[in-house]
Formats: structure tokens, sequence, C-alpha cells
């Protein structure tokens, strides 16, 4: 059957970019249709978002990847052309139970992409290497 | 699917109705009786409700048009009909209704309030205030949860139990998979890092607002239930009594508060809010009712598919039109599309709910409804307040449980939208195709507001950004100090050695596609003529910003000159974009907007601005027009700046206040070819900050009449002032000779040329006197040669002169027919002395002196004059100065 959840998210993320940029502001409506549709990881997800948590990295060779600062102080890096994330939520709720569309550091990633609070770093092809490999350790 | 007209209501007073009301079944729709009757409060909640059903303006912005962009919206359940004091005074108990403005969510007072439990059985406190037609979802929700105070009848004993019971499997891990699975949403799958913030959160939230407990007696006991089960229902993961053993790092983190203002924040609020309605609603509201199918705002939905996703379940529904006889409904209904709607319910809703085809469900407001790019049918969201009722046709007992589809999870190799283009704050692909599209218009990169704004302090800005460089000039620089220009520019030629020529620094006006102005400082020049190659290379081309740094942001009030050069840009001459992100269509012109209050100062250096390949000039450019100098006089001084091409007559350096100002008369062939005299020349003053480059001055400098163009300059009280953003120019351009002046007049103004003839009639003898010169070189630097007592030493071409030259001063007073009775004071130029005083130059070194009578009589002119001072108290004169052409 169809999947329909991810239009909604496409969504309501182009409304909070719209939004935001013209207004600077997140309705209270929007916030609360992110708890709707994200769940619990919503909550979580914004705080990371008011703490700038989210970094965009790129390297000489053309590589971006996203890097979260996760509440606890370890960094996750976030892929730029798929849902990935190493954190222990992602694995369970998304990819097992399937019962979240995101976690929240994939969400962060969104939401500062699209408040463009996105931070930016380069790093060298190598430092690329590393994160880029870490991720895709289990 | 929702109804597209806005119901008209009366913004007075609605109130709520009491139970007996809901009896008769017909709501009456308007004011009702304000009469509440000691009742439950739960009658009287389930009435409140009902109030603000009362308004069914659905915005049905998919079809509005009004949004062509986005077609998305957020839309809202009908708006929330306030009643507001009309409540009885008598009736001690009834919800009081928080007066609050839930869109600022940061009204803390209203929070606390609303869970405050007061003694003081309260009266309707609802404030009267008028109610925009649409109401925003959280608007609503606030007005859903009453006060705490009068909550006497609360049924929660049976729901105590299986709250308990819930509450104690949301201890349990999650990996143990509860059976209740469904009625635990909130859970998170997994705590990752160990976190669980939301839920603690939560909990730790409503444990510190609730329930100041007053003494009193009916309302205790209710409240602590009340208390119980609205934390059961909170669900929250995990409970203070039964905490998880943590790291002491882990009790920090969990004890780590939101960031004050920030979104986690409002959201928490928001959901708390949420919460207690949902689980307030869910116990006051008496299912089954059938007249609640006719309150507006009230979506009846027929369920045709179900699935689940992500723990969510999507229902695909129909509308079902209305069973009740109301015309007013009935017109509503007309005009509601009966449509699909995917209806998404949250796990907590759809285990209470468990929707299965062909049950028909009520979901009251509020609720939101979301349109979706490319779906047909739009989404409600935060679908709390949903019931069952159930289908008539159908058994009450169904054998056989429906259990919705789990549909496939989704791909996740394809993201919710771009992520490589993060935010606004990249970078620009260099693959991005050229600026412009079929209509040149600048479609690619941010716009410099974005830019900057986007990064919070000044700094250094990354990216690039498409400008267009709509002006090009220089300025002096900083330690350039105005007094010692003074010595730059020659008035009349002289042999010192030229002296340094002050530093300059270039300086582009730009403005991007959106509109925003800033001026770029680039690097100093080498040379001050080398503004000209550069405005030749930029000057209304679309150039890449980059590397810049911001210097400030200034505003109209102090910095005037610079907002009238932006002024004269303004409007645009083509469409700007609306927004650095969504380039509008070409062909969309923006409504006219008043220019911009604001502009950037940058810095940047050699390389920070350049043009973009294969340009011709950009659209957005407004280049500065040239007119005529009678129409730049004609104009009125409103229009702003002015550029024009005018021929230079005469020069002359003054020093105000420090300043060095430099005033040209200058003329052009409109003046000179104009029928009508009076205006044959105007005066220009250039200030101490426009850059007057070599070139310039070197054509200044030379004897010969020089061709200047000016451009941006403005007209103020009559003269034309050269600022800092003005550029003068060399031209080359003949002027028809002999040039016309404009007799002096009686409205002569100060530094103004005109051309004079009258008799004198008095010599001012002060001022009288003559000196020898060298015959040689002409300078006046002679000394008494030592060996001959009668001739002369000269200093500077070291030469002996025997019969030097007599240099004669003369100011003499003039009448002249035109003007009686006015004093006309001419200092004279030497050729003119040696004819009033009949002698030559070679006979002047016989010159002794003469007479005044000798003078007087004699006619002269016409010659031009140069007027320095202009009074007219007591009466007009005119001190004047002859000059040469």
């Amino acid at each position: 059957m169809r999947s329909f959840l991810p239009a909604v998210a496409e969504q309501l993320f182009r409304d909070i970019q719209q939004t935001y940029h013209e207004t600077s502001r997140i309705p209270d409506d929007l916030l609360i249709a992110l708890k709707f549709v994200f769940g619990s990881c919503a909550l979580p997800a914004l705080d990371l978002v008011d703490h700038r948590s989210v970094t965009c990295l790129s390297s000489p060779s053309g590589r971006k990847a996203f890097q979260v600062l996760g509440g606890s102080g370890r960094l996750y890096v976030c892929l730029l052309s798929c849902h990935y994330c190493p954190c222990p939520a992602f694995s369970y709720t998304v990819l097992r139970r399937t019962e979240g569309l995101l976690c929240k550091h994939i969400l962060a990633v969104y939401l500062s992409r699209a408040m463009a609070v996105t931070l930016q770093e380069s790093v060298s092809d190598q430092q690329m290497s590393v994160l880029l490999s870490g991720t895709a350790a289990p | 699917m929702s109804s597209r007209k806005r119901k008209r209501y009366s913004k007075e007073i609605k109130c709520v109705f009491f139970p007996d009301d809901i009896k008769h079944g017909l709501q009456k729709l308007g004011s009702g009786t304000p009469s509440i009757s000691s009742a439950s409060s739960a009658k009287s909640w389930e009435k409140c409700g009902d109030s603000f059903l009362e308004t069914p303006g659905l915005k049905d912005l998919q079809s509005s048009g009004r949004n062509p962009a986005a077609i998305r919206k957020l839309s809202e359940s009908p708006a929330l009909e306030q009643s507001s004091a009309a409540l009885p005074v008598e009736d001690p108990v009834h919800i009081a209704w928080s007066a609050s403005d839930s869109d600022h969510s940061d009204n803390e007072a209203w929070e606390q309030q609303r869970f405050c439990v007061s003694q003081k059985l309260q009266r309707g406190r609802r404030a009267a205030r008028l109610v925009a037609p649409i109401q925003s979802y959280t608007s609503m929700l606030s007005e859903l949860t009453p006060d705490k105070d009068d909550l006497p009848v609360i049924d929660t004993d049976s729901d105590l139990e299986e709250s308990d019971c819930m509450s104690q499997l949301a201890r349990e891990k999650p990996t143990k998979t509860p059976s209740k699975d469904s009625n635990e949403p909130e859970i998170s799958g997994y705590a990752s890092d160990g976190e669980d913030i939301g839920g603690t959160f939560t909990s730790s939230q409503l444990d510190s607002q609730t329930f100041s407990l007053q003494t009193d007696e009916g309302a205790k006991r209710s409240v602590s239930e009340w208390v119980k089960s609205a934390q059961a229902m909170l669900q929250t993961p995990q409970k203070s009594t039964d905490r998880r053993p943590r790291t002491p790092e882990d009790s920090a983190r969990k004890k780590r508060k939101f960031q004050s203002g920030g979104l986690a924040e409002r959201l928490n609020r928001l959901q708390c809010r949420q919460r207690s309605a949902v689980s307030f609603w869910r116990h006051e509201f008496v299912p089954d009712t059938s007249a609640a199918v006719d309150r507006p705002g009230v979506m009846v939905l027929e369920v045709l598919e179900v699935q689940e996703e992500c723990g969510m379940q999507l229902a695909l529904c129909e509308h079902q039109p209305p069973q009740r006889d109301d015309h007013q409904l009935c017109r509503r209904a007309s005009e509601r599309k009966t449509g699909r709607t995917l209806v998404l319910f949250n796990r907590e809703t759809a285990a209470q709910l468990s929707p299965a085809p062909r049950d028909v469900i009520h979901i009251h407001p509020p609720w939101q409804s979301l349109s979706i790019e490319g779906f047909s049918c739009p989404v409600l969201l935060n679908t709390h307040f949903s019931q069952k009722v159930s289908h008539t046709c159908e058994p009450a007992n169904v054998p056989f449980k429906f259990s919705a589809e789990k549909c496939t999870p989704y791909y996740l190799g394809k993201t919710f939208g771009r992520l490589d283009e993060c935010g606004t704050v990249d970078k620009n692909h260099a693959k991005q195709g050229g600026s412009s599209d079929s209509g040149g218009w600048m479609t690619r990169g941010v716009s410099l507001l974005e830019a900057i704004e986007g990064l919070g302090q000044a700094g250094s800005v990354e990216q690039d950004v498409e400008v267009v460089a709509q002006r090009v000039f220089s300025i002096y620089m900083a330690d350039c100090s105005p007094a010692s220009i003074k010595h730059k520019a020659p008035v009349r030629p002289s042999n010192t050695p030229g002296v340094e020529e002050a530093k300059t620094r270039l300086c582009v006006l730009v403005q991007d596609s959106c509109g925003t102005f800033s001026v770029v400082q680039l690097q100093p020049l080498l040379a001050s003529d080398e503004l000209s190659t550069y405005r030749q290379m930029w000057l209304g081309r679309t150039c890449l910003l980059r590397g810049i740094k911001v210097l400030k942001r200034v505003t109209r009030e102090r910095y005037s000159r610079l907002f009238s050069l932006i002024d004269s840009l303004w409007p645009p001459v083509s469409p700007l974009k609306d927004d650095g992100n969504s380039p509008s269509a070409p062909g969309d012109v923006r409504p006219a907007c008043p220019a911009p209050s604001f502009c950037y100062l940058l810095s940047g250096q050699q390389g920070s601005i350049k043009p973009t390949e294969g340009q011709n000039v950009s659209p957005l450019h407004l280049p500065p027009t040239h007119r005529t100098l009678q129409d730049t006089l004609q104009r009125g001084a409103s229009v702003g700046r002015c550029s024009f091409v005018a021929a230079v007559l005469h020069k002359r350096m003054q020093s105000n206040v420090g300043q060095r100002e430099v005033w040209l008369v200058i003329t052009d062939p409109s003046l000179q070819e104009h029928e009508r005299p009076g205006r044959r020349t105007v005066a220009v003053c250039v200030s101490a900050s426009c850059v007057l480059t070599s070139s310039v001055l070197k054509a200044l400098s030379s004897p010969a009449v020089c061709h200047l163009s000016f451009t941006d300059a403005i007209r103020e009280n009559g003269v034309l002032l050269c600022v800092e953003q003005s550029v003068i120019e060399p031209q080359v351009k003949p002027l028809p000779r002999p040039v016309r002046l404009d007799p002096v007049s009686v409205e002569t103004t100060p530094n103004s040329l005109c051309s004079l003839s009258g008799v004198i009639v008095g010599v001012d003898e002060n001022t009288a006197y003559s000196w020898p010169a060298c015959s040689l070189c002409g300078n006046d630097n002679l000394q008494s040669s030592a060996e001959r007592p009668q001739s002369f030493h000269c200093n500077s071409c070291k030469s002996e002169v025997d019969k030097p030259n007599m240099k004669f001063q003369l100011e003499v007073f003039l009448s002249s027919p035109s003007l009686s009775s006015c004093t006309l004071k001419v200092k004279l130029l030497q050729k003119t002395i040696m004819s009033v005083l009949n002698t030559t130059a070679s006979e002047s070194a016989e010159f002794q002196g003469c007479d005044v009578e000798s003078v007087l009589g004699k006619e002269v002119g016409p010659m031009a004059v140069y007027s320095r001072v202009v009074t007219r108290n007591p009466a007009l004169w005119i001190g004047l100065e002859e000059v040469c052409l």
C-alpha cells in the first residue's frame, strides 16, 4: 500500500521553511503539527535545533554530510541523500519497528535546514572519509 | 470537502448552552440565554465545547486560489466563539475560560492560571474579545482546556485502574512490547543515548504546574482524582517514582531544561495543553450524541480504507452530508464539497477509535487540515477529538475485528525534500546555470538580505550573492582629511610640482535581485583615474559579490544623502523577486512598495566584485539619465539625483568651515540657447566628499573651457551639489561661442556668473594698488637689485629686470542702468584696469599714480563677472569679480 506520511512530512517542512523565511518564526500550529506527525522525536529534535546542533560538513572533494550533536555529546553523522542515522533510536524505531518516520537527529537536520540555521564546516577529505566510514559501522 | 464559505456570525458574546438545550436537539445558532445550571461541569464543558463549534469558518485554501505559490495551508477548524462576561453571575460553578491569546505561547501567566486550582469559585472570566473568524488550532485548543477549579465531578474511578495499568506499562522497557502498546504512543520506542527527554519533561512540567491545591471541599477530591487521571492519560513513559537507575551524567541531562524562548520549550507547552485538553475531552465528552453531528466544525466522515503507517493510522474517508435539516447547515453542506479526505490518527486516538471501513467518525474541532502539493485531498492532522459513531446498519457487536493493514515502510532513499541545499546558508553550486532564465531574471543565488542576516552578527559573508552594480564611484579614504585637499586643486596654473593626490577608494552601490541595496567599499585605487576603468567594466553589470564583510547596516535618518541616491533608483525598473527562495514568475509584478529603509555597508577587497560572464547590462540596472541643465533645473528639487554634461565656465575654491569646496559655474547648450534669459548658467558646489579625479583637476586647471559630465548630483536650494556618490568625469564636447551670460540683476545669487556693463562711479581707494612684476616670467617676486637702484632682480627666473611690468588691483563701484538702487562693486582684471587707466604694459613702468577723477565716468563692460557676495540688507549690495572665461 502506498505510503503517505513522507508527503505529509515534506509538506510540513516546506511550510516551515516558507513561514520561517517570511516571519522568522514557526507558528504554534506548525509546531503542534510536527509533534503530531513525528511523535516523540519532535520535541528533542526542536531542542537540538534550539541549540544549533546541526552542522553541514563539506569536504574539498564535494562530499557533504550532516553532523548532529546529540544531547549526550555524541556526534552523529547523517547522510544527505537518504535517511540514515547511526543512533540506536533510528535502528530500533525506524528500521526495526517502523514506528517512526525519523529519529530526532534526522528531524533536527530537516528543521535546521528549513530554518536555515545549519552551521557550516569544512573538513578535509581524509576527515570526511573517517566520518563517513564511521557511520557505516554497525 | 471543507466548506469554503465562512459563515457569518456575530462577533458578540456567545455563551454556553446549558444541558437542556442539547436535549432539545436543535442548537440555536446565535446568542443563547446565558444561564448555566449548576449541574455537572461536565455538561457545562460540553456546552462550552459546543459554543465554539458554532462558527464554521472553514478556510479552504486549497481552492481559495489566494496563494498559488504555496498550495498548502494549514487550515483550521472553525473559529471559536467566546462568551464573555455574559455568563451569569449567579452560577457559582462553571468553567472559567481563561482569556488567553494563545498565539503568544509565552504567556506564562495563562499557563499557571489554567492549572491553578483556586478556591474561589470564579465567575466567567472569559474576556470579551473579538474573535477573528479563523482561529488557529492552538488557540482553540487553549480554549478547550478549562480551569481546574470547577471539576466537581470527574468520573475517573473507572479510568483510574486503566490508567494505572497503563502507567505501569509505560514503565516497562519498550523492548518487551507491552500488549497495550497502542495506548502508549508517547513512548519513544527506544531511548536513544539513554535519553528520553520528551516524556520526562512533560511529566515534570505537569508536575510543576499542578495543583496548588486549595482547601475546597468539593473540589479537592475531584481535583486530585483528575490529577491522577490526567497524569495517567499523558502516558509518559516514566514516572518520577519509578525512574530507571541512571548515571549521574544521565540525570544531569534529564534535568536539562529546554532553552528558554526556544522552539522546544514552546512545543512542550503546546503539547501539554493539548494533552490536557484531549484527556479532559475524552473524559467529559458524552459519546454517541447524535446532535453532535450537526454542529458546525464537526467533520462527519465515513471511513473507506485504513492503513497503518509508522504507528499512525491513515484513514481515507469520505465526507458525509449532515442529517439534520437545518437551513443553515444545509447551506453549508451544499457548499461543502463531498469529497475525500485523508485522516491521520495517532496511535492513541487510533487505539480508542479503531477505525474500520464503513465506520462513521466525527472529528470535533479543533483539528488541522493540511493541503499537500500534488495531493487531491487534504490531510487532517491533530484529530484527537474524534469519536466513532457506529454505522446504524451494522450490528452492535461485530464479530470480526478489523485491523488496519500496515503499509510498506517508506523508502529511506528518498529524503523529504532536498537536503543537499542545506538551508540558505550554503554556498551556491557552481553548476547552477547562467544567472538568467528566459526572462533575464536573476534566479540563482541567495539574496543579500538572507546572506547577511543569516550571519547573525557582523561577519564575513561566505557565499556568493548576485547583484547589479547600479553605481560605481570613489570616495576619499578616511585618513585623508578634507583640509589637506585644499592643496590639491590648483585654481591657477602653477609651476609647483603636483602635490600628492589624495587616496581614493573604490565604492560600488549594488542591488540584489530582491531589491536590497548595499554600498560595497573596495580596495584603494592606485590612481584616482582608475575609477573610469571600473565604471566601464562594472556599471550596470550583474556581478558576483563574494568574500565581503559586513560593516554595518544604515538607515535613512543618518545617511540621507545615500538614501537620496537609493530613492532615485526606486522603484526598480524590472520586477524583483519576492524572496530569495521562490523566484516569482517573469511578469509577476511586485506591488509597489516603499523604497528600502536600510542599506548595508560592506567592505571587500579586490576581486570581491566580479562581473559574471557574458553579461550585457542587467535588466535591473537603472542608469543615470543625463538631462540638459534646462530640464534639470525645471524639474524641481524633489527629483532626487540629476546627471548632466556641462561646460565649466569658471571655477573657484572656497573653504567652508575647514572643508574644501569647489564652486563651478557651468552651462550647457540648453541654457545658452534658451531665448528667455534668466538662467544662463548654474552654480555647482563640489563638496569635500566628492572626489575630483586627477583628470578632472587637470581639465579644470587648464585655461580652456572644460566639459565635465556630472552623475548623480543633488539639486538643493537652486544650486547643484556634488556629494560623495557623485561622479565627475571629463568630457569632450564643443560649446558654441561666445558664451552668453545672464546680466547682473536683482536676482543674482552668489557664486554665479553674469555679465555686467556700467559706468564707474567710485573707486575703493583702500584696495587700489600696483606692484611691479617681472617682465620676463611674470612673477611678482622681485627684489630691488642691489647693483642698480632702478632695476629689479627676479627671484624666479634669476634675471635682471630693467623695466618691470606693473600689475594693478582696482575695485570700482559701477552703476548699471538696470540696477539703479543697487551697489555693485567689481574687482577688475588687469586688462580692464589698464584700459581704464589708459595705459599699456610698456607704459606702466612709468606709472606713478592717477587721480580717481580720471577713472570716474569710464564705461566698462560688457564683462563676465563672478558674484562673490550678495547682501540685501539694507539694500542690495553685490560684490563681483571680473573673470576671464
